[in-house]
């Protein structure tokens, strides 16, 4: 088969450009999307499951549907989709603090930093205040300020994820 | 005319040649002969060219002038959606569905509470979405979809058809929105060659004239339908027969540049049905709206014949002025129908037998979302480009919610007709936004539902009287080292001095000043001297510049009058106003564009849901609490009795001098509505913020679907007990204390006696 050298350097050529690319993102400022980045908030600290105090409050399903689907939209790319999707469950439930984290993410992935701090400040105050997505909120605002060259907010933001396993602060 | 005698002279000129011996004479008729061959080629090539550069310039043209659909927001129906049964028939009913079998896609089936929907297929801006056939019950006023998925989201009301850049309104479909029998059936009464002619049809009119002369009358007309719309399109009505070759060459012309289907569309749309006051009806789908209140795809085999025995006559058959000639021809038609085979037999019984299903509008001569669609039309050509609003046939996605709408509507007309029973001379207007989004969600602009005129909503600016106070307080708030909840003020008269005019002395509205009070307590009873002190603390200049930075120009020179809403503004500048406070301190531009899409279906631009945090957005939160202490025990107290349950309301009541206006500003995490009254002369109306306008509100609200409002506090923001109205430190258990937000650091120092007393440290170890 003639092909197939052809299709192995072809390959092997996509490979190379995404590892440099892969590479290059580290250190540039992203103008292109950014997926990764979003995996970075999700994923679990320290190669450990989620520690400390859990809440899961109950969530609407419809949210939960349109959420899922974006969800997909992102695996597949179609980032526009996604996006459409998120707004359509925030026009249905503007306060759930999974769904506020998740447009946070996607503000992340897609390099609008201020959005995505935005999103995740609120929700933040609307959610638990503790645990697993208390974690992804401060991580999100590290991460944000971070690439917005705030280097003093962003540590305090990191200095906020470590807390977040424990009891939140008793107040009023 | 001119094109007979050609070829007659040219047979002369050919038989010439066998006489060769009359030849002295035929070289002038033929000179003469060959003359008026050129004359007229040379006169009919010129005329007909322009009159096929006129169709085709014409006809591509009448698709630039098509008017943009706008669609009110697709209601999203899911598990514990809050919702009334009633609001959900009126958005069913604005979605185009019908009552009807749910078998067929586009009808519903209400059987107490539970209503099962076949909702059709419609084109969104993210895609299309198949149709959908769900069983909804309603209970205890929200929705239980138990055995669909979890959300549907139902077509969105069609709200009206705009010229975004003003022109005629027109009604267009395309052909496939046509039901087919409309389409057919028109084809199988006005011109049954239409698929074959090539724009006249000359079979087709010895026919007619045959059956008219069999009939003795006429029962079939000559012109095709390519040449009807030629009539309809581009010529005058007078008849001619120069008009006649005219059409002729133009239809001619049509069929040869275009397809049978745009024609045909084309001539759906245009064909004159008669008349709506001064206003032409023109196309079936403007018809039906008029005539049955009903989208064309939605009429029944009657509805169509009726419409299509029109074409013959719109005034002659007309329904409403000659009902039983309009039947008689409606029937003839329906038999043509089953005698083409279009309907079956059984069909054309029951329809036979059916009245003409009339329902004409109410509201004849105005759109029925006129006041919103203004607003439509307004931010269209403000944040959009001039040429991509020049786009034929855009579709426009807009924030309307039908069932608000028609509940605010109803909630002004019935509220000034309380106050004022017999006269009209009473005003108002309604702005009703969600404040999260800044989406608007329903906009009055006059009392009669429907008419639409002087929009009061966008274009009535009035003093706001007190309204305003809040945004003097939020500068003050903002300034923590100044200002806290708790800091006593001066209710006491003042003299102001006004650079180049008289001093400015400030009264409250009862006439009598009250002393020191808490600054909360100042806000909430609405006192103006203390109002005007706090004012003066925090600068004309500032309140001013607040107001610019939420997007509305305070107009006039800086009086310090404006501390008390010495500003005009318009009731949607008001609700811009009060959008960050309702929306928890997210600042955003009132909206009621979603999304525009062109014919081809990609979005022009569109507003994407931002979070913009106000810088004073702690301020904010403190502000929310006086605010929600205006209805508990402000000036606003009357609320809790008049809407029947208190879901944590927070509002500001407004009056002007001489009861010339009244406001009430009202909200919830859900809803945020500006309720105005008054005269449209600015005479005294013996109208009050309290008295006429909070029960307007009031009435708005109790037919809303409210949740319990838990606003979340931003982080400097803590709450302590305070020895209410003194600002000192207590503790829960102290008598008459009052849990207060503070920005972190702002909370008094001192300690009230009763901890001092109790010996007690209240805030743990």
């Amino acid at each position: 088969m003639p092909h197939k050298p052809v299709r192995f350097v072809v390959t092997s050529l996509a490979l190379g450009a995404t590892v440099l690319l892969l590479a290059t993102s580290c250190a540039w400022q992203p103008t292109l999307d950014d997926p990764e980045i979003a995996e970075r908030v999700r994923a679990p600290q320290d190669g450990e499951s989620s520690r400390g105090l859990q809440v899961y409050p109950l969530r609407n399903p419809a949210v939960r549907e349109l959420e899922q689907a974006a969800e997909a939209a992102r695996a597949e790319g179609d980032f526009d989709r996604a996006g459409a999707l998120l707004e359509r469950a925030l026009r249905i439930e503007d306060r759930d603090p999974e769904l506020l984290q998740r447009m946070a993410e996607f503000q992340l992935s897609r390099g609008r930093w201020e959005q995505a701090e935005s999103y995740a400040v609120r929700s933040w105050e609307l959610g638990p205040q503790v645990g697993e997505i208390c974690r992804r909120n401060w991580q999100t605002i590290a991460l944000a300020r971070e690439r917005e060259g705030e280097v003093m907010g962003a540590a305090q933001a990191r200095e906020r994820v470590e807390i977040c396993p424990l009891e939140p602060p008793e107040r009023f | 005319m001119a094109g007979k005698p050609v070829p007659r002279r040219k047979k002369k000129a050919r038989g010439s040649r066998k006489r060769p011996q009359r030849a002295s004479v035929r070289p002038r008729l033929r000179q003469f002969v060959l003359f008026a061959v050129g004359l007229a080629i040379g006169l009919l090539g010129p005329w007909i060219w322009w009159l096929d550069r006129q169709v085709s310039l014409r006809f591509a043209d009448r698709h630039l002038a098509e008017a943009s659909r706008v669609y009110a927001r697709p209601l999203e129906l899911h598990d514990g959606l809050a919702i009334s049964r009633r609001d959900l028939l009126v958005e069913l009913e604005a979605a185009g569905l019908r009552s009807g079998s749910p078998d067929q896609p586009g009808r519903f089936r209400a059987d107490g509470e539970r209503i099962e929907m076949h909702a059709p297929a419609f084109e969104f801006p993210d895609g299309r979405q198949a149709p959908r056939r769900v069983v909804v019950r309603l209970r205890d006023g929200a929705v239980e979809m138990p055995d669909a998925a979890a959300v549907l989201r139902l077509p969105p009301a069609e709200l009206g058809r705009i010229m975004p850049l003003g022109d005629r309104v027109r009604t267009p479909l395309e052909i496939d929105e046509f039901p087919a029998l409309l389409v057919t059936g028109a084809q199988a009464v006005e011109d049954r060659r239409f698929k074959h002619h090539g724009g006249i049809d000359l079979r087709g009119l010895a026919r007619a004239l045959w059956a008219n002369l069999r009939a003795g009358e006429v029962v079939q007309g000559g012109s095709t339908i390519t040449q009807q719309l030629v009539k309809n399109l581009f010529l005058s009505p007078e008849r001619s027969l120069l008009r006649k070759f005219n059409e002729a060459i133009m239809a001619v012309s049509l069929e040869w540049r275009f397809s049978k289907a745009e024609i045909l569309e084309a001539w759906l749309n245009e064909v004159y049905l008669g008349q709506d006051g001064r206003r032409a009806i023109h196309g079936f789908g403007r018809a039906a709206e008029y005539y049955f209140g009903q989208p064309v795809e939605a009429l029944d085999a009657g509805q169509i014949a009726l419409l299509v025995g029109m074409v013959r006559g719109a005034s002659w058959y007309h329904p409403l002025r000659n009902p039983d000639r309009a039947r008689e021809r409606r029937d003839l038609v329906l038999a043509m129908f089953r005698d083409t085979g279009l309907i079956d037999p059984a069909t054309y019984r029951r329809q036979q037998a059916s009245g003409l299903g009339l329902r004409p509008s109410l509201r004849s001569g105005a759109t029925p979302y006129g006041a919103f669609l203004d607003l439509v039309g307004r931010q269209l050509r403000a944040d959009y480009r001039e040429r991509d609003l020049r786009g034929t046939g855009l579709r426009i996605f807009t924030t309307l919610s039908p069932s608000a709408q028609a509940v605010a509507e109803l909630a002004l007309s019935e509220g000034l007709s309380r106050v004022e029973p017999e006269a009209q001379s009473l005003q108002g207007a309604i702005v009703l936004i969600e404040p999260g989004s800044g989406e608007a969600r329903a906009l009055v602009g006059d009392r009669v539902r429907g008419r639409h005129g002087f929009n009061r909503a966008l274009d009535a600016r009035r003093q706001v009287g007190s309204v305003i106070k809040p945004l003097v307080y939020l500068l003050a708030l903002a300034d923590p080292d100044a200002f806290t909840l708790v800091t006593p003020v001066e209710d006491r008269p003042l003299t102001v001095p006004v650079p180049g005019s008289e001093a400015w002395r400030p009264v409250n509205h009862d006439a009598t000043s009250h002393g020191t009070v808490p600054l909360l307590e100042a806000l909430a009873r609405s006192y103006n001297q203390a109002s005007v002190r706090i004012g003066l603390a925090v600068g004309v200049d500032a309140l001013f510049g607040l107001m610019r930075q939420l997007g509305v120009a305070p107009g006039r020179a800086a009086h310090p009058a404006a501390f008390l809403g010495a500003v005009d503004l318009t009731p949607l500048q008001v609700a811009q106003l009060y959008q960050p406070i309702a929306a928890e301190g997210y600042s955003t531009p009132i909206r009621a564009v979603r999304d525009v899409v062109d014919r081809d279906g990609r979005s022009i631009a569109r507003y994407p849901l931002r979070l913009r945090p106000l810088p004073q957005r702690d301020a904010l939160a403190l502000l929310d609490f006086a605010l929600r202490r205006v209805v508990t025990h402000g000036t606003a107290s009357a609320l809790p009795r008049l809407l029947g349950s208190d879901p944590g309301i927070r509002g500001k009541t407004g009056t002007t001098n001489d009861q010339r206006d009244a406001w009430f500003v009202g909200y919830t995490a859900d809803w945020l509505g500006v309720v105005w009254a008054g005269r449209d002369d600015n005479r005294p109306a013996g109208v009050g913020g309290a008295s006429t306008a909070l029960p307007i509100w009031a009435d708005l609200f109790s037919r809303l679907p409210l949740r319990p409002v838990r606003p979340a506090r931003p982080e400097a923001v803590e709450w302590f007990w305070i020895d209410w109205p003194e600002p000192l430190l207590a503790d829960e258990d102290c008598d008459g204390a009052l849990a207060v937000p503070f920005i972190a650091g702002s909370q008094p120092e001192a300690l009230s006696e009763c901890i001092e007393r109790r010996g007690v440290w209240p805030f743990g170890g």
